[in-house]
């Protein structure tokens, strides 16, 4: 991503595609998927990908600007960040739909324990984080345990964390200090790039490293595929979908921290929609909603794909209610079309074996 | 040997000189068979003998090649399954297709619920569901979620279903298959009484006690031929067996046997109960011993392996792996004690499609393969490179997916994982079902090999013919216990295959 924020050249498609960490997904993927689905895949986001840019670049004033790819990233990270996560959630046959509310909740914890209960900021960080995993682990403990629908356990939590939310601030901003050394790093550049985007680019690293090659990432993948084998060959079928949640419950807290930095306060009503946002970048990347098999790459290239939407949809001064509908209509095509290659590379791969 | 019994009452369906060939096999070989109203014919045969396609042919689901096959005096031709149904067939497949959150009523008018202008006519479908069951002396209230039944009532509302349709011949496949041996006399009744208002009736089943309350008359089939007929009365277990078999003692896949030398005992199950089927059950497995479980479909084979594994709860009595005696067993322990199970239906429980056949293998410990949770791919490669050649696993490419390849290769490396692992008691439920002659052979060395290198293997097979080849001891699993017990070379097929079948030969 580092070069898409270049402005001398004003070519930025290449530098996406450099910047993809997926110079070989053919090779280098095996271990996740059949090559071919995979790779026709991420081509064909890779196309869309740098279509919308040409097409932005010429026809909507500001598109290419600084602060505009600058924004992209910004905004890219609040769907990234939880989307790598949420992809191994949704590889385990799983689904989590509580993260926009969680996101907000964070933020608000995170502001609190700041200036109401007085931590240090890298402590009161810590806790929100902690405070993720820990409400992750409870959904995941249903899921596994008391085998509650992964869908209804978030949805629950996604009520629960909008309410206490809400409740806990009566809907007003928390605001901290403006001044504080580390939130202020949060919410500005290093090195030149918002700092979340390097988070984003840090979680789709680890996650990407986690699903191909750590025993866990492989475990996901054999319990998504088919969770009765997986358990007789010995896969810990029910720590595996605990820790999933834990992931996203973190992963929901480290994107309501950012949040809150970028906005200077704990919100409890931010990130409304976020979750369906984060879910359609994940299938739009090319993960089965059924499970077994999904990329981060194709992740990543979901979350580039649903933000540059939104926002050539504002820049190109669409009403913003008809955003909602043209944005709906274009994730729902992308899947289509996505769901219906792979359908015929399958039927083709068993016709010619 | 022919029937006499019934013979002057009308005939409902008959197969003239049917023949049906499959690609390699020779499915049905001019079959002659007969069914007459009121008549209970039980139809036997040994895995692959043509049941199934007899069966088939019956309900109109596949067209023989030559041969005719008459229902009611006519001629089904290229009739179909709706042909069939229109001459009165009415067919029972083994596995129950009741839904179970609907109740007994909408269950039996499935896809047919009589409707009034305001919705569906409970009234109606209540009544007459009550009437199809009484009529086969049945109680089942009709408004019940078919979820709360029994598996006995379950089958009986899966029967009268068919029966809803007024049949002329009802075929049941195995009615009672998965059924514990306590439940079975409801459907028997059921069965009987279904047969009393004229209809015929062709009874899959092997269970010989069974055979000889329900049905009037017994056909063997072989090799896709009619190769004897009793009457039920007359038949003894011994010479039904006889006929099942032929001369089929005689194989040319016959394996060597280590001979006498037993180490350590390594697997102990003691008076284990896994109800309802598994009542009480007591064995011993050593060290360097292949010993077969023997028992008919439904006989509690696989509620046994899974429960040593770990899989289900026993409801009583002990494991003990190597000296470590448990009465809770759990997957976890029961792998770290050396216990590796493959299931008997490997698509839906062994393999992940998704997966590569290398991932397949070392997904049963990932430890050996990964330091501080990061798997090696070097490694992954060498251990199951090493795996492929040992099993003679036909793949270039080990990271191909594993759904590529055919059952045998599948199944040998589903085993293979438990190679992997180093287990030390394999449970292998059914490893040669849907599997070509040649992977059962490097199954059977296969099996040979890993004891004489000191695991206790139990071999589970619905093909009986296999036990004697493969095993140094065969269990008969009959009722929920072993019933008996058979020791190589003294495993005698005609003895075996009997005890399974009946309660007393």
């Amino acid at each position: 991503m580092s070069s898409t924020g270049a402005p001398a050249t004003g070519t930025p498609p290449t530098e996406v595609v450099a910047t993809g960490r997926a110079p070989t997904p053919g090779r280098r993927l095996r271990l996740v998927m059949p090559r071919s689905t995979t790779s026709l895949n991420i081509i064909g986001l890779l196309v869309a990908i740098v279509v919308l840019y040409v097409v932005l670049s010429a026809t909507a004033r500001g598109f290419a600007s600084e602060a505009n790819q600058l924004g992209l990233l910004r905004d890219a990270s609040l769907v990234g960040v939880v989307a790598a996560g949420m992809t191994l959630v949704i590889v385990a046959g799983e689904i989590d739909v509580s993260i926009g509310p969680a996101v907000a909740f964070a933020s608000v914890v995170v502001a609190k324990a700041m200036t109401t209960w007085g931590m240090p900021t890298i402590v009161a960080i810590g806790v929100t984080i902690l405070a993720g995993a820990a409400w992750g682990a409870v959904v995941g403990v249903l899921r596994a345990r008391a085998r509650v629908p992964s869908f209804i356990g978030t949805l629950g939590l996604w009520n629960i964390l909008g309410g206490l939310a809400l409740y806990t601030t009566n809907a007003l901003p928390v605001p901290f200090s403006p001044d504080d050394p580390i939130m202020t790093t949060l919410s500005g550049r290093l090195l030149g790039l918002p700092t979340p985007a390097w988070v984003m680019l840090a979680s789709f690293l680890a996650f990407g490293f986690i699903a191909r090659k750590t025993a866990y990432g492989r475990s996901v993948y054999a319990v998504g595929g088919n969770a009765s084998a997986a358990r007789l060959a010995g896969i810990r079928v029910d720590r595996t979908r605990v820790l999933i949640f834990v992931t996203t419950g973190a992963l929901s807290a480290v994107s309501g921290v950012l949040l809150a930095a970028r906005l200077g306060s704990g919100n409890g009503g931010a990130a409304s929609g976020l979750e369906f946002d984060i879910i359609a970048a994940v299938v739009i990347g090319g993960t089965a909603m059924a499970g077994g098999r999904g990329s981060l790459v194709g992740t990543f290239l979901g979350v580039i794909f649903i933000t540059l939407i939104g926002n050539g949809l504002v820049l190109l001064g669409v009403n913003s209610f008809i955003q909602d509908v043209v944005s709906g209509a274009i994730i729902v095509v992308a899947v289509l079309i996505n769901v219906t290659m792979s359908r015929r590379r399958a039927v083709a791969g068993t016709s010619s074996d | 040997m022919q029937a006499t019994n019934g013979a002057s009452r009308e005939v409902i369906a008959e197969t003239r000189s049917v023949t049906k060939q499959y690609p390699g096999v020779l499915a049905l070989d001019g079959i002659d068979f007969v069914v007459r109203s009121g008549e209970v014919r039980a139809l036997l045969g040994a895995n692959g003998a043509g049941k199934s396609t007899l069966i088939r042919m019956l309900a109109g689901v596949e067209h023989p090649d030559s041969g005719q096959v008459m229902l009611q005096g006519h001629e089904l031709g290229d009739g179909g399954v709706r042909g069939a149904a229109r001459h009165g067939v009415a067919t029972v497949f083994q596995e129950l297709s009741l839904i179970p959150g609907l109740s007994v009523a909408e269950n039996l008018f499935l896809g047919r619920w009589p409707r009034t202008a305001s919705g569906i006519d409970y009234r109606t479908m209540n009544t007459e569901s009550r009437r199809v069951l009484g009529s086969l002396g049945i109680d089942i209230e009709p408004s019940r979620e078919v979820a709360a039944l029994t598996l006995a009532e379950q089958q009986i509302v899966e029967i009268a279903r068919a029966v809803r349709e007024d049949p002329r011949l009802l075929i049941l496949d195995e009615p009672t298959s998965a059924l514990a041996a306590a439940e079975v006399s409801l459907v028997l009744t059921t069965v009987r009484a279904i047969a009393a208002t004229g209809v015929g009736v062709i009874f899959v089943s092997h269970r010989m006690d069974e055979i000889r309350t329900v049905a009037d008359t017994i056909t063997v089939m072989r090799d896709g031929r009619v190769v004897a007929d009793f009457a039920s009365g007359a038949a003894e277990t011994d010479a039904v067996v006889r006929a099942m078999l032929g001369d089929r003692e005689r194989t040319s896949l016959v394996e060597r046997r280590s001979g006498g030398e037993r180490g350590a005992v390594r697997l102990e199950v003691e008076d284990v109960a896994v109800l309802p089927k598994v009542v009480s059950v007591s064995f011993a497995v050593h060290a360097g011993e292949v010993v077969g479980l023997a028992g008919l479909l439904g006989s509690g084979r696989t509620e046994l392996l899974r429960a040593i594994a770990g899989h289900d709860r026993l409801h009583a009595g002990t494991v003990t792996v190597d000296g470590t005696r448990t009465g809770r067993p759990r997957p976890a322990t029961m792998r770290r004690l050396g216990v590796g199970l493959t299931p008997e239906n490997r698509k839906r429980d062994g393999v992940i499609v998704e997966m590569g056949v290398d991932e397949n293998i070392v997904m049963a410990d990932y430890g050996a393969v990964s330091s501080w949770g990061v798997l090696s791919r070097a490694e992954i490669s060498r251990r199951t490179a090493a795996l492929r050649d040992r099993l003679q696993i036909k793949v270039a490419d080990l990271s191909a997916s594993i759904g590529n390849l055919s059952g045998g290769n599948q199944q040998k490396a589903v085993i293979g994982r438990w190679l992997y692992a180093g287990s030390t008691v394999l449970l292998l439920d059914e490893p040669t079902r849907g599997v070509d002659v040649e992977a059962k052979a490097q199954i059977y060395r296969l099996m040979r090999a890993v004891a004489d290198e000191g695991a206790a293997v139990i071999f589970v097979s619905s093909e009986i013919e296999e036990l004697p080849l493969a095993c140094d001891r065969v269990l008969v699993l009959r009722e929920g216990r072993i019933a008996d017990e058979f020791t190589a070379p003294d495993i005698d097929l005609t003895k075996l295959l009997a005890a399974t079948m009946a309660a007393s030969v």
